[in-house]
């Protein structure tokens, strides 16, 4: 099967590589941006395109990747769809729940295949969390706590960088573990949200939620676009018996540069895994296109996932709780 | 020398406090009263100190002043005939149950002239005022956010019964943190939301066990505090306090008592973080044998408690409403 890249960003470029090594064939990449385009085009030996809304219909395709801004995503989704092609979204499925409810009734009438890219679903470590609750090793879970984020995302100008574009860090990062909540433990009854949003003097969001699950479990959700540096995953399960807790500082790798030219050097951290995720939820979706399984992300979960950030910033404005 | 009395051991704390006025040459422990006679004498033999079963007795002696360390409820009645009595109060957080408790302990000690001290050790400790020196300087300009934690393990007890204590692991564990915000930011607290649950010790409490709180302070700063008793028996430590702040110019991170060695105990078959960094209650006894002395208001006040309480107790009452309250 062949595949479309819309988007040449570092995800469009990720999902390149994940598809190429499920041994599938890159045969276009488009992005606005030329160089963009031509760059990923190059190192898969794809054709170079300009307007993703064209290489959709291109005929040498079979899947459509989209890994363009958010809002983007629905009119992509409902041309590619029109086009006959499955389509691998990344998340957020899209910036509004009424886009997304287009974007399933689109792939719903043609035909299609439709994955949204809910990752942290295939993650080593988050995978071993569940097992872990399942065996009962901690007893009944009664709160959960998740913090993920670093550095706010994007160069200036980029649309990242524009709340109403990209949602901020509570649609746009938070809401890995919105899906991963609901993956996990079912779904929300009510939430309350803060979010900071600053633009001015610096651009910062700082989003903290919480979450009283219909299962009573309640959950604790911090998402930083806020910090100087870095990225950092943490997560603690509290149980009846026990606890879990995963920090993504605590890697078994870390590399740093004495000096780097450019000015001080970062420490980077890796977690290394035989099979990426990302490659996971690749074969996962594969599977479904050769029919041989149900994925573990269906759009509905892309769409609800979507719904609770959005009642996440509709509580972070009225300043109340929102029932879901 | 200052003589102090100690009111009750029903709070763990009554332990650490005794030891910091032995260990501090101005002072004395000089009596123990306690309604549980038993545990008051088994206490008064084990510090060496006389104990007096009578409450009048007690209060009629040379003491200078108290350290109530009492049931969370008992609190008011014990701090009321201690002021009476012409006694520096210094009590246990939170200062009270309920607002009406906690407004009558102020101004019994203000008709009475004495001092009235809240128990907020935290201030003291040093990477805390560390923290509070960092923002102070204004080197990273305003801040717009802070997440805080205070998690703990189970007590037990009388901690878990309303009754006695007014309120689980958020009326346990939210009034330090308050207290911090309110000094290190220097402003009050505006708004609250609260979530809470009785769901991490198989139902066994009568009370909460784990509190996630939405607050604002003046200014807009938004603010969010877990507040639990989640801590397994097996955790390393009894718990923490910790605040991460998110301002213009930076983020800076406070793990108030995170100055620790690990001990892996072969015999006990346990991991134990043990604590080496400065006693932040002898900081606070100190202080309070200062008050005594120099006849003043102990630097953190009763007020002081009576804000940090006003602020949890409106998480109880968002809770019970399902909406976020105004202060």
């Amino acid at each position: 099967m062949n595949v479309a890249i819309l988007g040449c960003g570092g995800m469009g470029r990720l999902h390149a590589q994940m598809a190429s090594n499920c041994g599938l064939r890159i045969t276009v990449c488009a992005d606005k941006v030329a160089a963009a385009a031509t760059a990923l085009a190059k190192d898969f030996d794809a054709k170079a395109m300009n307007d993703p809304m064209a290489a959709v219909k291109a005929k040498n395709v079979d899947i459509v990747v989209i890994t363009t801004p958010t809002p983007t995503h629905k009119n992509l989704v409902k041309a590619a769809a029109a086009a006959g092609k499955h389509i691998f979204c990344e998340k957020p499925f899209g910036r509004t729940v009424a886009e997304c409810k287009q974007s399933i009734a689109a792939a719903e009438k043609a035909g299609v295949k439709l994955f949204v890219g809910h990752v942290v679903r295939y993650f080593q470590e988050f995978e071993e969390m569940r097992r872990q609750m399942e065996s009962g090793a901690i007893g009944k879970p009664g709160w959960i706590k998740m913090f993920r984020g670093g550095i706010f995302p994007g160069t200036p100008g980029s649309w990242f960088r524009d709340y109403a574009q990209s949602g901020g860090v509570t649609l746009d990062s938070m809401i890995h573990d919105l899906d991963w909540l609901r993956y996990a433990f079912g779904e929300p009854e009510r939430l309350f949200c803060q979010a900071l949003r600053r633009k001015e003097p610096v651009q910062l969001d700082y989003s903290q939620v919480t979450l009283r699950m219909e299962n009573g479990m309640i959950a604790t959700v911090i998402g930083t676009w806020a910090h100087p540096t870095g990225f950092r995953v943490k997560v603690e399960i509290c149980g009846e018996s026990g606890m879990i807790e995963f920090d993504s500082n605590e890697a078994p790798f870390s590399a740093q540069a004495r000096e780097a030219a450019a000015g001080p050097s970062m420490i980077v951290p890796s977690n290394p895994v035989s099979v990426s995720p990302y490659q996971l939820e690749w074969e996962d979706f594969l599977g479904w296109i050769r029919g041989e399984s149900m994925p573990r992300v269906c759009p509905e979960d892309g769409l609800r996932a979507v719904m609770i950030a959005e009642a996440a910033l509709k509580s972070a404005r009225l300043r109340q709780p929102v029932n879901l | 020398m200052v003589k102090i009395g100690i009111m009750s051991f029903a709070h763990l704390h009554a332990d650490s406090y005794a030891a910091c006025v032995q260990a501090i040459p101005e002072a004395s422990l000089a009596a123990i009263w306690d309604d549980n006679a038993r545990r008051g004498r088994a206490k008064a033999k084990e510090l060496e100190t006389p104990f007096i079963g009578n409450l009048d007795k007690f209060l009629a002696s040379d003491l200078d002043a108290v350290i109530v360390t009492s049931e969370n409820t008992k609190h008011r009645g014990l701090v009321e005939a201690a002021a009476a009595a012409g006694k520096w109060v210094l009590c246990e957080k939170p200062l009270a149950p309920t607002l009406e408790d906690a407004r009558a302990m102020v101004s019994a000690c203000r008709k009475a002239g004495v001092g009235l001290g809240t128990a907020f050790p935290c201030r003291y400790a040093l990477p805390i005022v560390e923290a509070k020196a960092k923002l102070d300087s204004g080197e990273f300009g305003e801040v717009y956010a802070v997440s805080c934690t205070n998690h703990g393990k189970a007590p037990g007890g009388w901690f878990a019964d309303d009754e006695l204590s007014g309120g689980g692991a958020t009326m346990d564990h939210t009034v330090h943190v308050v207290d911090l915000l309110r000094w290190m930011l220097d402003r009050e607290f505006t708004r609250v939301y609260c979530e809470l649950g009785n769901q991490l010790h198989q139902k066994t409490l009568k009370t909460d066990d784990l509190g996630s709180l939405h607050l604002e302070m003046k200014g807009g700063v938004q603010v969010g505090h877990l507040a639990s008793w989640s801590r397994p028996d097996c955790y390393p430590t009894w718990g923490d306090v910790t605040l991460e702040f998110i301002c213009e110019g930076g983020v800076i991170n406070v793990d108030a008592f995170n100055q620790k060695v690990t001990l892996y105990d072969g015999k006990a078959g346990r991991v134990n973080w043990v604590p080496w960094g400065d006693d932040a209650n002898l900081a606070l006894i100190r202080d309070f044998v200062e008050a005594v002395r120099e006849k003043r208001e102990p630097t953190i006040d009763g007020v002081d408690g009576l804000h940090a309480t006003a602020v949890t107790l409106a998480a109880y009452e968002s809770f019970r409403s399902g909406a976020a309250v105004k202060l």
